[in-house]
């Protein structure tokens, strides 16, 4: 899950201007760090959905993304 | 006392207008069809007009659902037949959006929607009342360039689908609302005069009075435009002054939040909309630069290049900007700002027969001293841009229209525009640009730039409807819509005087990009030498009677070219430009390696002799630098030849070590526990050259806020932080020519291993840094405070140097304390002083201490892993006798930079050049010609002489004379050609 999710997703949001990193996984839930222009995007839980139907369509499993925005000091306001 | 603060609460009658205003918008379509069933296929492109897709057939995709991916582009197709009570109307298809789309119908590129641009009109491309609509979707946009708060609100990678429609028009209504844009902006803007703003606020309601907005009606809205017409616009009671040209442009990143790519489709957008408004508005004219988005369109999509070059014949679409890019103008050297003149003029020469007279760079981040000379030389009469008057942090930049004066004293009008160079023509733009306009002395026009940029796109319909009602509003500085072409020759020439101003160019915002993606640099500076051996080596043999590889060479040095564009080489950029720039940076190095070949000679590629100690690669060497096994030796070289490297020596009392000093024939050196010296005593000068922090490692907390990648704040000396050493200086090695001395420091996070090198018999000292950087928000610098008196320090620029205040008596020093220079810096009394030459740093810092070399920084916006990894640099200490150009400081840089090569050549002969640096030797691109470059950077005046005539080139290659003695200047740049 931790490879998928650094050397599969992690590129596509990069392409965004985004940053996702992956930090824990308890059962299914699994908990991603989120920065750059995703820290801040108003429709990070409709790409969290689709980065879930990813990881079932690719790896068979059916997780729940627990996204963790983490804001550079400037826009943490 | 108690005191009762006065607010207003009700409604004041600007509110109640702009309520109206946005009221009467929604009315702008009198039709509004869906279009169903619409299509979808996702996709990710994976390089210029390739894609993996998502879906292996379209899907249905309707309103509500949601489209597009992270990373994502969508291929979206439907077909419609236009309904016969619409087939008499103009009819358009009609989206909202916050992504940005190219449209086909029928096979017929018809326009592009993105967050500005809502509609496209498609009645001239029916067949039969049918449609077949293509659209390909990509990139969401960049963070600040859209006006549109809907849009705003909903970017992200995923998007809700806002369907598709045909829509028709009420003109009337449409007319009534750019009436109401104008207007309200002149209400809400204080650029105008409160008197002339009431009377608007009370004219424009009583038009309005005459609508019943629960009811609106066409005759109603007749009725107020006509209103309008008769009370605002008749109206010539109050006057304006002022002239002000109006420039549409567009400004393209080709690489910046999105990759370049997408830029090929962004560029396409761009063109498409600039060419249908030409379609509508047949006096709208359009500035376009860039030769490489030419050069993309014409590739992709022959058939909309084929139109433009249409547009070009006409007069209509204008190509600016000589050069292949817009490059960033403080790094690339001399040679690849000349590339960027020849590739792009010769671009627009083979495909549109023009040469282009004007250098349009409005975003570039400072101006290096040495363009000027290499812009005239390449056919250039007038430099453009626009940051110096807007973004400048400290000081008002003097001048919009002036004489910029260059490093060697040539001229170039140059053209600083008062205002943002994207704006979107309303009028408080126009007449604040006239307000800030500071050559009215000199000058009675200046120049406003109008489109939306960064991510392209340019003018809209909107834009052009506000300028042509300009002219109606009295209070209006004169306005007059133009090309580039026409604005600069009709107010640069010699029926005005300028004033000049002489010296580099420099931004006060953005200092951090001489330093940001430090890989970069490095490989930027380490390729833009071996460009110069890889073509002095192939005109060698092309003289031998082998084929001159013109077309890689040139296919390789545009990919260079690109990679220096300004968000690129200057590290503002998202992570996988930086992917996309280190994978062309390894082609282009593995290019050229192939070009370059091998042997079994070592071959001085300068034209000068080099005779100190270098770095000799061997695998069975002892020493390992930057990633190489090998040895230091004492050399011998003749200029572009084979030479004699010295047997290794073995004996070692040379050097002695104890308790952090060390002593060589040269110095005695007093080092601290974590390497930075205490004391460098010289003993052939008998002089001390330390005074306070030497070659000492500081790190400092960097937080410059939003503008994160760019920007270097003058307060990070305010805030320096703990360096733990994790290892204390301890000798690692010494051999018969170098003793090398090992400190490491580590933080949490990195690792900092410094290598200090000292020779037996080279006053230079080397310091490797080999690091392993995963700070945030950190700035590494080193430190240089020398016992020298000088309140300068002289930079390289690559092509002559530049003398820079240390000193802060004025503000305008005070802003420059982070400068950008090249391979050596000099701190220097009249018979000595200390340079630092580097292999591919680029920023300062400047106190009245001292010298700070900028090493690594750790941004996160718009990048949140930029320079994470790890690094390998070095850079040498060179204390001298006399001055910099008596120590031949310039040429050890060049030495320094341009490694002995391995090779088969035993010696290339060419004409004496005497003391110029030949910066590059070609085969002509049109020609079997060779084209020699001479560059003077000492700053001293001469003569070359040769055995017969030379053919005198500007930096097109195009022949001006023949000499057979050429007098230059200090800091001249000479082309000549030799059959």
């Amino acid at each position: 899950m931790e490879k998928y999710i650094n050397e599969k997703l992690r590129p596509l949001v990069q392409g965004d201007g985004g940053e996702m990193t992956f930090l824990k996984r308890e059962d299914d839930k699994v908990t991603v760090v989120m920065q750059g222009e995703c820290s801040k995007c108003g429709m990070l839980a409709k790409c969290m959905s689709w980065c879930e139907g990813q990881i079932q369509k690719d790896l068979g499993e059916k997780v729940t993304l627990i996204p963790v925005r983490k804001k550079p000091f400037f826009w943490d306001r | 006392m108690a005191h009762i603060k006065v607010v207003r609460r009700s409604m004041r009658p600007e509110e109640y207008i702009e309520l109206r205003y946005i009221k009467l918008k929604r009315y702008i379509y009198d039709e509004m069809r869906e279009i169903s069933p619409v299509y979808i296929r996702e996709a990710r492109q994976t390089a210029e007009m390739q894609y993996e897709f998502y879906d292996e057939e379209y899907r249905e995709l309707n309103i509500g659902e949601l489209y597009y991916t992270p990373d994502g582009s969508a291929f979206i197709k439907c077909c419609v037949t236009i309904p016969e009570e619409l087939k008499d109307r103009e009819v358009y298809l009609y989206t909202k959006t916050s992504s940005e789309m190219t449209v086909k119908v029928n096979s017929k590129y018809a326009g592009g929607f993105d967050p500005n641009r809502q509609r496209i009109l498609i009645s001239p491309y029916t067949e039969n009342g049918r449609c077949e609509i293509e659209i390909l979707g990509y990139n969401r946009s960049k963070p600040d360039d859209e006006r549109n708060p809907e849009t705003l609100a909903v970017r992200g990678c995923r998007q809700t689908f806002e369907g598709l429609f045909l829509a028709t028009v009420n003109e009337d209504v449409q007319k009534l609302c750019y009436d109401c844009e104008l207007l309200w902006d002149i209400i809400d803007s204080e650029a105008f005069n409160e008197e002339y703003r009431e009377f608007v606020i009370r004219e424009l309601n009583c038009a309005l009075n005459l609508i019943d907005f629960e009811d609106i009606k066409n005759e109603a809205v007749a009725k107020a435009i006509k209103y309008i017409d008769e009370k605002i616009y008749a109206d010539k009671t109050f006057k304006g002054n002022g002239r002000v040209a109006l420039i549409s442009h567009s400004h393209l990143d080709l690489a910046y939040y999105w990759r370049r790519i997408h830029t090929v489709q962004k560029n396409l957008r761009t063109v498409l909309i600039q060419l249908r408004l030409m379609d509508k508005y047949p006096e709208f004219t359009y500035a376009h630069t860039q030769a490489n988005t030419y050069e993309t369109l014409e590739k992709y999509y022959p058939e909309v290049f084929a139109e433009l070059k249409e547009r070009i014949k006409e007069g209509r679409f204008e190509p600016v900007g000589a050069m292949y890019v817009e490059p960033d103008c403080n790094v690339p050297n001399a040679e690849s700002l000349i590339r960027q003149c020849l590739y792009g003029q010769l671009y627009f020469r083979d495909k549109f027969g023009i040469t282009v007279d004007s250098c349009w760079l409005p975003d570039v981040f400072g101006n290096s001293w040495i363009l000027p000379q290499i812009l005239r030389k390449s056919k250039v009469d007038f430099f453009v841009s626009n940051k110096m008057s807007t973004w400048n942090d400290t000081n008002r930049f003097p001048h919009n229209n002036f004489i910029w004066r260059g490093i060697d004293g040539t001229d170039i009008y140059a053209c600083v525009p008062p205002t943002h160079f994207i704006s979107w023509n309303e009028p408080s733009q126009v007449k604040e640009n006239w307000e800030a306009f500071q050559d009215k002395h000199t000058s009675t026009e200046t120049l406003q730039m109008f489109g939306y940029g960064d991510g392209g796109s340019g003018a809209t319909e909107e834009m052009l409807e506000l300028m042509s009602r300009f002219k109606k509003l009295s209070v209006m500085p004169e306005t007059r819509h133009i090309t580039a072409k026409e604005f600069l020759h009709s107010n640069f020439n010699s029926d005005h005087e300028f004033d000049v101003w002489d010296g580099e160019l420099y931004l006060e915002m953005h200092r951090g990009t001489f330093t940001t993606k430090s890989n970069l640099k490095k490989y930027n500076r380490s390729l833009e030498n071996k460009f110069r051996t890889a073509e002095l080596l192939s005109v060698y043999r092309h003289k031998k009677g082998e084929d001159y590889p013109d077309r890689k060479l040139r296919e390789l040095y545009k990919k260079m070219l690109v990679n220096q564009f300004h968000d690129i080489l200057p590290g503002s950029h998202i992570t996988p430009v930086y992917r996309d720039a280190i994978k062309d940076y390894i082609e282009i190095d593995n290019g050229l390696d192939e070009i370059i070949g091998t042997g079994d000679k070592l071959f001085n590629t300068l034209n000068f002799p080099r005779n100190g100690v270098e770095f000799i690669p061997d695998e069975n060497g002892k020493i390992t630098r930057s990633g190489k096994k090998g040895n230091f030796r004492k050399v011998e070289f003749a200029p572009l030849s084979v030479g004699k490297v010295e047997a290794a020596a073995t004996d070692t009392s040379w050097f002695g070590f104890d308790n952090e000093k060390c002593s060589t024939p040269l110095y005695d050196i007093s080092f601290a526990k974590d390497g930075s010296i205490v004391s460098l005593y010289d003993k052939k000068l008998c002089r001390e050259w330390v005074k306070g922090d030497f070659n000492k490692l500081k790190m400092y907390d960097d937080r410059p806020g939003v503008y994160d990648a760019w920007d270097i704040l003058p307060d990070y000396l305010d805030k320096e932080l703990e360096l733990p050493l994790e290892k204390e200086l301890t000798l690692l090695s010494v051999d018969g020519e170098c003793a090398e001395l090992s400190v490491t420091h580590k933080t949490d996070k990195s690792v900092w291993q410094r290598i200090i090198r000292v020779f037996r018999q080279d006053s230079g000292i080397e310091v490797e840094n080999i690091v392993g950087w995963n700070e945030k928000h950190k700035l590494m610098k080193v430190d240089f405070n020398c016992n020298i008196l000088t309140r300068n320090v002289v930079c390289d620029t690559s092509a002559g140097f530049v003398s820079r205040e240390m000193h802060r008596n004025t503000s305008w020093q005070a802003a420059r304390f982070e400068c950008c220079h090249h391979k050596w810096f000099d701190l220097s009394e009249t018979n000595g002083g200390v340079s630092v030459i580097n292999e591919g740093k680029y920023g300062i810092g400047i106190t009245d201490k001292g010298v700070s070399l900028s090493l690594l920084r750790a941004t996160m916006r718009p990048d949140p892993t930029s320079d994470e990894g790890e690094h390998n640099f070095c850079y040498k200490i060179l204390p001298h006798g006399g001055s910099f150009v008596e120590a031949d400081i310039n040429r050890k840089a060049h030495i320094y930079n341009a490694p002995l090569i391995k090779t088969d050549i035993e010696k290339i002969t060419m004409p004496d050049f005497g003391e110029l640096y030949l910066q590059s030797v070609k085969k002509a691109e049109k020609s079997d010609m060779t084209v020699y470059r001479l560059s003077e950077q000492n700053g001293a005046r001469g003569k070359i002489v040769f055995d017969k005539e030379v053919k005198i080139l500007n930096m097109l290659e195009d022949i001006e004379a023949t000499a057979k003695e050429i007098e230059y200047a200090p800091f001249a740049i000479i082309t000549i050609g030799i059959d």
